[in-house]
């Protein structure tokens, strides 16, 4: 019997059709009878403590149902990896839009201005908002020393490597904050009852973060605590730990009122009260030898963790341990470190540290490829990391992966040589300058060193009545399209037919705990659990003997009917087992951080219009090796948008500060690339198998976010040579260097005989 | 039971929706979006900024693309709108439609009904657009997910099936 | 959603005198509402002053464009996109045009108004510079009656404007008498859609005798009001554009403009990027007048020549001999706008025997050699075309060679495509897209290309 290979093509969508129709439900086309609308007092100062807080005349206050710190009934804080975040501030204020307290009302659209009619007197205490002002320690705010959290990544030895040295090349390196900006704001619906506890409904990337914290915030057991993920509009990390916040605050008015309450948060409070990608700087000093050759390095790589400390400690860990790229460092030292500021907690966004360590090394290598007089390219090849080296946390890369044949292929696939040819000469009259920018890189799968044991990830299938399978994952679909490729997974993992599988909605009621949806690991390592679950099944009923050893899907589902008729519906269940030989050293930060790494190297091309300094990204070529493509379009569409919003990252996105408020919180002013702002995204695979992922896949939704703001940037360099260093670039960035770089005039002529 | 001492009052509005006449109690100002949402139960046009930038709410009111967002929906009265559950028929869907998931047009799909209507409103001008003009027809709809590549190809493609019908 | 809609009054009279009577029976207390893409976006915000709000959507009386003979009337209602359609306004008033193509996005065109754009006063409104720069006049009405008024000193201060408490902008008057003008207008965004400028400029020149004649200089976001350039415009007319004049011209504009620091940008950029924008303009016033002067011999010289010749000597452009013949029927032409406009009528009404020969005329993408029967010309233009596409890696060469060959069996004609700044890459794409296509729709696609090619070498010609 001749099967159609389903993992590899490119299937419909599972959920596309509810999507394409407007009848797919999002949090916020929910609702439920009785329903009640709230929302949030915010603290409007940076930090300080809460003397008296008044409710203003002209509200008939009865009618609201208010909620207070007091009214928590287990402990006053949202459980991550510390409990030091409140869920609703009790007497001190540590940053802007920091909730103080909830109210409720039938009517939505009273709400707004009820919030506006609650005054706050505080007592302000001193604030800081960068990184230096936290470090400087001139007031703490968090902990001893404002430090959230260190790590140490050491290897070789350095003081050695400096005295060889034939240059020693050092440079600083920053990022800007990034708003997430999925289109659907947060959102929840929750339901309190006294018997069956709490339920929550809403926008999310993690059932069972927000299952964790709900418990502990309402002193409630595990079965006591519901939540269902609506169809999610967007996440990228943005939906990883915040919604924990939003559902503990739709569900403490719920209690409070026994009504159902639904929160949903308009643009100017989702950006300005919600989380963010870390601000970061990455100081860097390397040693390097007459041929090119990293000798040594040691790398500082610090980030801005906001107020409290959140997911901050896992952000340093990735970013640390990315920090030294897809290179061979013989010695080198890592120290990173996570600052506290007055600013609303920075949290998970797409890349999770990487994006910014690797900003700065892609920039320093293209710095010392000029200090050492080599290309840029040749920098980098000489550099790569080979089958059998080490990484920087000695991980043996045991993989055949060629960096410099993928080199070579992005150099052909974008005519790198002919352009920087052609640029040069373009770019001697004129008022466009052109530009080509290389960036090589890598991000690894799944959770860091011992994570993924930590997690113990649980998937499930079903035996449905119908014959068919059900896939059980709190696995969220948001976009990237975990429903179809665990989908396909199962089929092709029983030699079904796609349309043979379904997935189940992640409810913590009816699935089991396969972990967050974040960190690049749902197909890899989910994925594989969900392969030996459905491999229970067949198991389950060739063992009972209703399903012969080959059979049709037809078969397969007849089988599955009867056995399901007699023995009532079943499941199957298979948890993350560390594999074999997996070893690292939590304190060392040494051995193997992830179990595989996704590898690329992207070219950008840029023009650079000197009349008006704007950036024009003209071609973008992102290839990587991703283990294996199981949706050519699903992947496509991964690397594209990954892409986009790094060109987001690198040219558009400026979060605008003051005093730790973020002061463009709307779309108008927030800006993110439009379709006539994009060019075409080239993306090319190379397919190396993975052991550790089903099918041979790796992770890849966070890899594209690496790579295209050092590309970027690396061709503005090559445009201009003027290095900048901090992203995002604005033109008023660009001009204000040249202007401070400028002396004679020079008048450009300009261009002639353009067709 | 409301805050305001100023009370204006509600009015009655009809229109057509996706074909079907309705005439709606609201507030003069209310919002179209509003409106669709919660008076119709329409919940396939979206909110994504509430001041017109994003297109989720992206609708027709009587053949020109809108932001429903911006539309008090007293202005709204007498006209036609289509709205996202107005565009396939008898569960079948239309060529856009498919199009959008034969080249993976939507992801998280929160931007699709204002982009599929934007794509419908820009082919009912534009039969045979080039690639610019997509691009530009659709700047007025943003998409956080997919960089838009795939939603131009299947703006294209559905294009190039209509024309060889 | 922060306002509540409970409190606000909106009313919708249906027709002008209902509205200019309860704007004068409460003056002040009404905020007109047209397609609300501003109004509504304070509402919704909360920050919207007003509650009680009069509707002057679709009302008939605004929403009319009237063409006299020597003027434009838009109803003060029209939205972006009835300027954007309207042939009229993109021939005589292109910059008008062009700011409401980039005011937005189509949705916010399709709702947004002029008299919206005016009144809502922001100094970053799209529109208002090329308004300054063609004199506009506006006719504002009131129960009172009507007056006319120049648009020029409309604005008073930061969104203030003359519009009197119970007044109403009825329609924005605009000459006829800018066809002769070089124009050309940009703005500077964040990004390329949807944004609000940062820098924008609306500019017109004319040059008479190699000198500035007149030019009208006009910019957006560089004030608390769009700015007309009086100074920068005294100091360039009468002159000759040089570099020397450009530099003082950059400085002029730089020290006469009020940029500050703001949410989008800050004032030093925006005073740089203004005066690079002013020079830019003056060096496309310039290449273009140098541009119109040849054109003007060349065609003088073509205009001459008895018809055989003169259709001979453009032949090269299109490969149709009927088309060429027709072309040089149709002289004297005098200048490169009516020249390209004839050539695309001719074109379009040739019968398809003539569109294949034309087509016949050009050598294969990818091939080097033009067939046999091209004429030098029209092989050397076909080289320079296909430039970019020229230096393909083999694979792409190798793919080119097999579609052109899987296309000519399909169509029975080589494929046409204007190849000019694509690379091999684009056209192989552009060819597989196209062979999936039928024979009509292929053949008009063809067509269309042929056509390009033919405007794009009728331009070279012109240089020649």
């Amino acid at each position: 019997m001749k099967h159609t290979p389903i993992v590899g093509t490119s299937v419909p969508r599972m959920e596309g059709r509810g999507k394409v129709t407007g009848h797919a439900r999002y949090i916020d086309d929910m609702t439920l009878p009785g329903m009640l609308h709230g929302a949030t007092v915010r603290s409007s100062i940076p930090r300080g403590k809460i003397k008296k807080i008044t409710f203003g005349p002209g509200i008939p206050w009865d009618e609201f149902v208010i909620v207070t710190s007091e009214d928590i009934p287990g402990k006053n804080c949202i459980a991550l990896i510390e409990d030091d975040q409140p869920c609703l501030a009790d007497g001190i204020v540590n940053h802007p839009e920091e909730p103080l307290l909830l109210l409720a009302h039938p009517d939505r659209h009273l709400l707004s201005k009820t919030v506006e009619a609650v005054s706050v007197e505080y007592e302000p205490l001193p604030a800081i908002f960068t990184i230096e002002e936290s470090e400087a320690q001139r007031q703490t705010i968090w902990g001893a020393d404002n430090i959230f959290k260190t790590y140490l990544i050491e290897k070789g030895d350095l003081d050695a490597a400096w005295q060889n040295a034939a240059h020693i090349v050092e440079a600083e390196y920053t990022t800007g904050a990034q708003e997430q900006l999925y289109i659907e704001n947060n959102g929840m619906i929750a339901v309190y009852d006294s018997e069956q506890g709490i339920t929550v409904w809403g926008s999310l990337q993690c059932p069972y973060y927000v299952h964790k914290s709900l418990m502990k915030l309402f002193a409630l057991p595990a079965n006591r605590v519901r939540v269902v993920q609506m169809e999610t509009g967007g996440a990228f990390g943005g939906k990883e730990e915040y919604p924990s916040m939003i559902a503990a605050h739709a569900a403490l008015l719920a209690m409070k009122s026994g009504k159902p309450v639904k929160i949903i948060y308009d643009r100017l409070e989702d950006m300005t009260a919600t989380t963010k990608r870390h601000p970061s700087r990455t100081r860097i000093r390397t040693a390097i030898g007459e041929d090119g050759k990293l000798l040594a390095g040691e790398i500082d790589f610090t980030i801005d963790g906001g107020a409290y400390k959140t997911l901050s400690p896992v952000v340093l860990s990735r970013g640390a341990i990315h920090a030294g790229g897809p290179y061979y460092w013989p010695n080198v030292r890592i120290r990173a470190k996570a600052v506290a500021t007055n600013a609303p907690p920075h949290g998970a966004f797409r890349g999770f540290g990487a994006p910014q360590s690797l900003f700065a090394l892609e920039r320093h290598m293209d710095r010392i490829a000029q200090v050492a007089g080599i290309s840029r390219e040749e920098i980098r090849r000489l550099n790569f990391l080979r089958p059998g080296q080490t990484t920087t946390t000695s991980q043996i890369i045991n993989e055949p992966i060629n960096l410099g044949k993928l080199l070579d292929r992005a150099l052909d696939l974008s005519d790198y040589h002919a352009k920087k040819e052609n640029f040069t000469r373009h770019n001697r009259e004129g008022f466009r300058k052109k530009g080509i920018g290389i960036a090589s890189f890598l991000h690894g799968a799944g959770f860091t060193g011992s994570g993924e044991r930590s997690l113990g990830s649980i998937a499930g299938v079903e035996a449905c009545e119908d014959g068919g399978l059900r896939i059980l994952v709190s696995s969220a679909e948001f976009g990237q399209g975990t429903n179809t490729v665990l989908c396909q997974i199962a089929a092709e993992a029983l030699g079904l037919r796609y349309e043979d599988v379904s997935i189940a909605q992640p409810d913590t009621h009816d699935v089991p705990n396969s972990g967050p949806t974040v960190a690049s690991r749902t197909v890899m390592v989910v994925g594989k659990l969900v392969q030996s679950a459905a491999l229970g099944i067949k198991n389950t009923l060739i063992a009972s003997g209703v399903l012969s050893d080959s059979y049709s899907p037809d078969e397969f589902r007849t089988a599955c009917r009867a056995y399901v008729a007699k023995h009532g519906k079943f499941r199957s269940f298979a948890q993350y087992e560390q594999p074999e030989g997996v070893f690292w050293d939590d304190d060392k930060y040494r051995g193997e951080a992830y179990a595989a790494f996704a590898w690329a190297v992207y070219i950008a091309e840029v023009t650079v219009d000197l009349t008006t300094y704007s950036v024009t990204v003209d071609d973008f070529l992102a290839l990587q090796e991703v283990g294996k493509v199981l949706h050519p379009v699903l992947a496509q569409g991964q690397i594209i948008g990954g892409v986009a919003q790094a060109i987001g990252f690198a040219l558009y996105e400026k979060v605008i500060w003051d005093h730790g408020r973020m002061q463009n919180g709307q779309m108008t002013n927030y800006i993110m690339p439009t379709s006539a702002d994009l060019p075409p995204i080239r993306v090319y695979f190379e397919e190396l198998g993975n052991v550790h992922g089903a099918f041979g896949a790796k992770g890849i939704g966070e890899l594209p976010m690496d790579g295209p703001a050092p590309a970027i940037l690396n061709a503005v360099e090559d445009a201009l040579n003027i290095s900048f260093r901090s992203i995002p670039l604005l033109p008023e960035d660009i001009f204000a260097a040249l202007s401070e770089r400028a002396t004679p005039e020079t008048v450009p002529t300009s261009p002639r005989g353009d067709a | 039971m409301t805050a305001s001492s100023q009370e204006r009052p509600q009015c009655e509005i009809s229109f057509t929706v996706n074909g079907m006449s309705h005439t709606v109690r609201a507030y003069p100002m209310e919002r179209l979006l509003d409106v669709l949402r919660h008076d119709l139960e329409l919940t396939g046009t979206k909110e994504g900024c509430g001041e017109g930038e994003c297109g989720s709410c992206s609708v027709l009111l009587d053949g020109a693309l809108v932001n429903s967002c911006l539309i008090p929906v007293l202005q709204a009265s007498g006209s036609e709108i289509v709205t996202i559950e107005g565009l396939a028929s008898n569960g079948r869907l239309q060529v856009l439609q498919q199009s959008f998931l034969d080249c993976g047009g939507a992801q998280c799909g929160i931007c699709t009904p204002g982009m599929i209507l934007a794509s419908v409103h820009l082919l009912n001008k534009k039969p045979q657009p080039t690639l610019e003009e997509i691009r530009e027809g659709l700047s007025g709809n943003l998409c956080r997910c997919t960089g838009y590549m795939q939603i131009i190809e299947a703006v294209a493609d559905a294009a190039r099936t209509g024309a060889a019908k | 959603m922060r306002a509540h809609p409970v409190e606000y009054e909106l009313v919708s009279p249906h027709s002008l005198p209902g509205v200019l009577s309860l704007l004068a029976s409460e003056p002040g207390a009404w905020l007109p509402i047209a397609g609300g893409t501003d109004v509504m976006v304070q509402y919704s915000a909360g920050i919207l002053p007003a509650r009680k709000l009069v509707s002057i959507w679709n009302l008939p009386e605004l929403c009319r464009i009237e063409t006299s003979a020597d003027e434009i009337r838009i109803g003060a209602g029209c939205t972006y996109t009835d300027l954007r359609e309207h042939e009229a306004i993109n021939t005589e008033f292109p910059l008008l045009s062009s700011a409401a193509s980039w005011t937005g996005g189509i949705a916010n065109q399709n709702r947004g108004t002029l008299g919206g754009n005016i009144v809502n006063a922001s100094p970053a409104a799209d529109s208002l510079p090329a308004l300054l720069v063609y004199d506009a006049e506006l006719l504002l009405v009131s129960a009172r009656g009507e007056r006319r008024v120049p648009y020029s000193g409309f604005h008073i201060g930061y969104r203030k404007t003359q519009l009197a408490p119970d007044e109403l902008i009825r329609a924005v008057c605009l000459k006829t008498r800018f066809s002769g003008y070089y124009a050309h207008t940009r703005k500077v965004g964040a990004r390329n859609a949807q944004a609000i400028s940062k820098v924008c400029l609306a500019a017109l020149g004319r040059i008479a005798e190699g000198t500035v004649e007149d030019i009208r200089l006009a910019m957006g976001s560089v004030a608390p009001i769009p700015l007309r350039l009086t100074a920068t415009e005294r100091i360039l007319r009468g002159k000759r554009i040089d570099s020397q004049l450009v530099q003082l011209a950059k400085m002029t504009a730089a020290a006469e403009i009020q940029p500050i620091d703001d949410i989008r940008s800050s004032a030093r950029y925006r005073a740089a990027v203004a005066g690079n924008l002013v020079a830019e303009f003056l060096e496309q016033l310039r290449t273009n007048q140098e541009r119109t002067e040849r054109a003007t011999r060349v065609l003088s010289i073509w205009n001459d020549l008895p018809p055989d010749k003169a259709a001979e000597e453009i032949l090269p452009c299109c490969g149709s001999k009927a088309w060429a013949r027709q072309m040089a029927a149709r002289r004297p032409i005098f200048e490169e706008a009516s020249l390209l406009s004839v050539c695309d009528e001719v074109w379009k009404n040739l019968p398809q025997s003539d569109w294949l020969e034309a087509f016949r005329s050009h050598p294969r993408i990818g091939d080097s050699h033009a067939p046999s029967s091209a004429q030098a010309k029209s092989a050397a233009w076909s080289g320079e075309e296909q430039r970019k596409a020229a230096s393909a890696d083999e694979d792409i060469k190798a793919a080119l060679a097999a579609g052109n060959r899987a296309y000519e069996q399909k169509f029975n004609h080589i494929f046409i495509v204007c190849a000019t700044g694509k690379s091999a890459p684009e056209i192989l794409a552009i060819l597989e897209r196209r062979l999936r296509n039928d024979k009509t729709t292929e053949l008009r696609e063809a067509a269309e290309q042929q056509r390009q090619i033919a405007r794009l070498r009728l331009k070279k010609w012109l240089l020649s």
